[in-house]
Parts: C-alpha cells; structure tokens; sequence
C-alpha cells in the first residue's frame, strides 16, 4: 500500500477574491471576475481583437506579504507567495517544526515573469543599450523564480521543482507532488500554480493565436462560456492557487485539518498538435482512465469533476467526448462544472486552482456554478452541467488539465474518510 | 564644491529610494553591505540605479572596490568630473582608462579594452 497523500491547506489569489474565502464565496455566487481591458497603453487597443480578461485589480503585495517579500520578484511568483502564505497559515504548518530538507516546493507556471521580461525586451529593442538591461532580469524570467522564493520564504530545503507545460502546469504540480511524498523524497509539498501574463505581448500573442474570446468585448462577463453554443475562445486570466500536501501519516501525527486526499495522477502526450487535442477525445479519456486506476476508484465511484472547459470551441466539445468514453451513463450523473467561466483561464494557475475547487467541493458538497450556460450546446450536453449552483455529496472528484504542447493531465481527489 | 554636493546628494537620494529609507540615515561611511544590509545582488541593483542617474557605464573590475558609499561619491565623482570640464560626454562613456577615483586607482592601471582606440 503505497502513502497516501491529504490536502491540508489551501490559498487562493483569484479575480474574484484574494484569500480562499472570498474567492469560494464568489465561487459560489456566480459572480464574474472577467472585465475590460482598460489599457494597454502604449499600445493601441483597437490592435487586440480580444479586450477581455479575468484580472487582479489593485493587487499590492506589500498588503499581504512582509515587506520587501515581493520586491525582486514578478508578479506572478508575487501571487505564488501570498497564495502559499495563505495555505501554510491555513495548514497551521510550522516550518520550525519540520524538517526543513522533507518539506519541497513545486510550482507550476506557463509563462513566467512576463511583466518585466517584456518591458527589458522592449526597452533594448527600442533603446538599443545593452548595459541598461536590468540586473534582475534574469533571476525575474527563469522559470524557476517563484518556486525559488517561496522556498526562501520558509526556508523549505526539499526538492525544488517549476512544471511548465502552459494550462496543465499546475495540475502536473500537483500530481508530481503526490509523487514525491509517496515516493517518501518529501513529507509535504508546497503545490503552488501561477501565472500573471496579461501583458502587451503575452496578450497579443494569444490574439494573433486565435484563441481568445472576441465576440463579447462590450460585455466581459459574458465571454467566458464554457459549453455553451455562444463561445468563441477563451478569456485569460490571472492568479495563482496553493494546496499544501502531506503524507496521511505526517498529518495525522500533527493533528492537521484535512480537505481531501489526492489519490490519483496520470500525465500523457498526445504526440499529436502543439495547440489542438484530437478530436475523437480518446486520448483525453486515456488520461482519465489512467488517474482513475492509480487512484483505484472506478468510473462508477466518480461524483464530480472539475473540467478543463477553457470555453474554446474544440477543446469543450472534445473533453465532453471524452467524458462520456469514460463514463458511458454515469456521464450524465456526474456533476461538473467550469472554474474558467468566473476567473477566465488562468493558464499555470488554472490546475491549482481546480485543485482548490475540488477540495472545498469535496468538503462542502457544494458545486459552484457554470456561468452563461445560457444555450448548452448539444455537442457538451452532460446533464449535471447547470448555470446554478448545487448541492451534492460528492466522495470522488476528477480534474482535467489540458495544456498546449498535446499535454494532458488528470487528477483524483478523494474526500477523508474517518 | 558643488559638484561633489551634487554627486554625493544623488547617490545618497538613490540609495534611500532603494533602500525605501530617509537619507539623513545614509551617510558616506556606512558600508554597503555589514550598514545597509545590501547583498552582492543588491548592490548591482544599486550601482545599475547610479549608472543610470549619472548616465555611466562603470566595468566589471571597478566593482570590487566600492564597498562603502563614500567609495561609490568618490568613485563617481571621479568618472563624472573629467565629463563635465571638457565639452563632450566622451570621457564618462569611455572605461575607466583615466579613471583617478580611489577605489579603482588601487588596481593597477586598467588595460585597455580590445576596443580602445588607443590601442
């Protein structure tokens, strides 16, 4: 019998709420987090076919980390820390009662520190001084730097680890996590997912990709539709999502609250398109199987999943598909829902944040609602898809993350039994 | 002499700015790292802020002996002195080939860069 792997704490950066109560709050609400773009000044607006995006407005670290935590860091890895900081307080996990060297942090992250690599990439293109480019620019876009930081914040000795593999990041976080502690390399793990690329180029980027939302810029809340017939692309987002990971036994020993246990992971590659999964969804549904069987939960045992549904026309569809191989008719009595359609897609965060969802799910039985699943469209029909939140007792829960580079990842959660 | 006020008060303005702490708190004897608790990272981070006020590019080999902000005045003062007395701004742009500041004086004569005219 392999270790068995609790949740113990979580945090929350969020478009809809910094800290794990307000953002569950709102979760619950319905409430939107996607709004205009104000600017992205100076470049021209009218340049970005989508002007949309779930963003964290007025976020000022020295509010919520000691001063000077966040200073050398982007702000991606500034949402890593205050996200961990709340998990760890939440955890009541004290680093001076551990082991500094059992105890790791994995993060996963997409893009990276892209406010300041964009801004020294412009300034030599235009200025063209070598010398001017910043001291810290380096240490800022490695990939690296916010698992780097909120090691150094807790003095956490263990391995040490980023996962970039875009929107699945965070979830393979989670997963190698579970890895590590059943491994017996770490006694708990700081899973940490983040991203904060909504900038004049990351942004453009994702334009010129055709993947963003373009069809409801004069209405920003309703862009992110996840299932719906009226979706045209996803919205981005910004954020970052933290779960702390123990042993059963390292928990159980410190008499740790727990949320649920992480019981199964599964990671494939579709070998197949850098952007698009395949369309007949088996290898989505591989996935899945896969998470099962290591989780030893059959389909039937399933109650819940957190889906990808990023709110692209292919993928929705595409991971519905594979749902139903899967599941054959428990399909539609599964509850599922879609994170994306509050907070946009959040890219390395967005499987962190599942991770969150799935556990307070788990613990309350409560399943946040989808938003503007106004017209579902017959090619995402699951009957415990709703516009409204519900309340079930869920016992088994699914995340899907799906991530560019044919990445797939799975992950079971499993509510505590006493 | 007004220079020397001046390049003092400005780099004195750009360490408190760094360091978010008033400058009456810095003084020139105050050592960069054991007084104002910069690390080696830090330190670049401050000398990048300087090169930048004084529009300087200051080489790798006169790092070493800027350890005391009395050092980085008199550093500077030495490299922006012989700027602004002649016409052009070529003496500050160019390394530290003539450089009398102290702290770079204690190392022996600077060989020109591979790209020194002089050469």
């Amino acid at each position: 019998m392999s270790t068995r792997v609790v949740i113990t704490g979580l945090g929350v950066v969020s478009p809809i709420g910094i800290g794990v109560p307000q953002f569950w709050k709102a979760a619950l609400e319905g409430r939107s987090g996607i709004s205009a773009i104000p600017s992205f000044d100076p470049f021209p607006l009218e340049g970005y076919r989508s002007r949309i995006a779930g963003r964290i407005v007025d976020f000022s670290p020295d509010q919520y980390l000691p001063a000077g935590q966040g200073d050398r860091v982007d702000r991606y890895a500034q949402f890593a820390l205050v996200a961990a900081k709340e998990a760890l307080a939440d955890a009541d996990f004290k680093m001076e009662r551990e082991n500094p060297h059992r105890v790791g942090v994995i993060v996963g992250a997409g893009m990276g520190g892209m406010v300041m690599g964009e801004r020294e990439i412009t300034q030599l293109y235009e200025q063209k001084r070598p010398h001017r480019v910043h001291p810290n620019f380096i240490p800022v876009i490695t990939l690296n730097s916010a698992s780097g930081i909120v090691a150094m914040a807790y003095g956490a000795k263990g391995p040490n680890l980023t996962i970039s593999t875009a929107c699945s990041s965070s979830a393979h976080a989670l997963g190698q996590a579970m890895h590590a502690i059943r491994a017996g390399t770490a006694d708990a793990v700081i899973v940490v997912g983040a991203d904060a690329s909504i900038t004049p180029l990351v942004f453009a980027g994702f334009c010129s990709l055709r993947a963003l939302s373009t069809k409801y810029n004069a209405a920003p809340e309703k862009a992110s539709r996840p299932f719906d017939r009226g979706r045209d692309g996803f919205v981005m987002g910004e954020g970052a999502g933290a779960l702390i990971l123990e042993s059963l036994a390292h928990a159980k020993k410190r008499k740790a609250r727990m949320y649920a246990e992480v019981a199964g992971y599964a990671a494939t590659s579709e070998a197949h398109h850098m952007v698009t999964p395949r369309e007949d969804g088996e290898e989505v549904a591989t996935t899945m199987r896969l998470a099962l069987k290591d989780a030893g939960v059959t389909p039937a045992q399933v109650d819940y999943i957190n889906a990808h549904a990023t709110s692209t026309t292919v993928g929705d569809a595409v991971e519905v598909k594979a749902i139903r191989l899967v599941f054959k008719s428990r399909a539609d009595k599964l509850a599922v829902n879609a994170t994306k359609s509050l907070v946009g897609h959040t890219l390395g965060a967005a499987g962190s944040l599942a991770g969150v969802v799935s556990a307070l799910t788990l613990t309350s039985g409560q399943i946040h609602p989808t938003l503007n699943l106004d017209d579902p469209d017959p090619a995402c029909a699951l009957a415990g898809l709703s516009k409204d939140q519900q309340t079930r007792k869920a016992k088994v829960a699914l995340i899907n993350a799906f991530g560019f580079g044919s990445n797939n990842a799975a992950v079971v959660l499993k509510a505590v039994s006493s | 002499m007004a220079t020397t006020t001046d390049v003092s008060s400005k780099i004195i303005q750009a360490l408190a700015e760094y360091l978010k702490r008033d400058a009456s708190s810095i003084t020139p004897t105050h050592h960069l790292r054991e007084d104002l608790g910069l690390d080696s990272m830090a330190v670049i981070e401050m000398l990048y802020r300087i090169e930048e006020v004084f529009n300087l590019q200051i080489p790798d080999q006169d790092l070493v002996g800027l350890t005391t902000v009395g050092h980085v005045i008199a550093y500077v003062e030495g490299r922006v002195a012989p700027a602004s007395t002649k016409t052009a701004a070529k003496g500050a742009a160019k390394p530290s080939a003539k450089t009398p500041a102290k702290p770079a004086a204690k190392k022996p004569a600077a060989k020109p860069s591979p790209k020194s005219k002089k050469a």
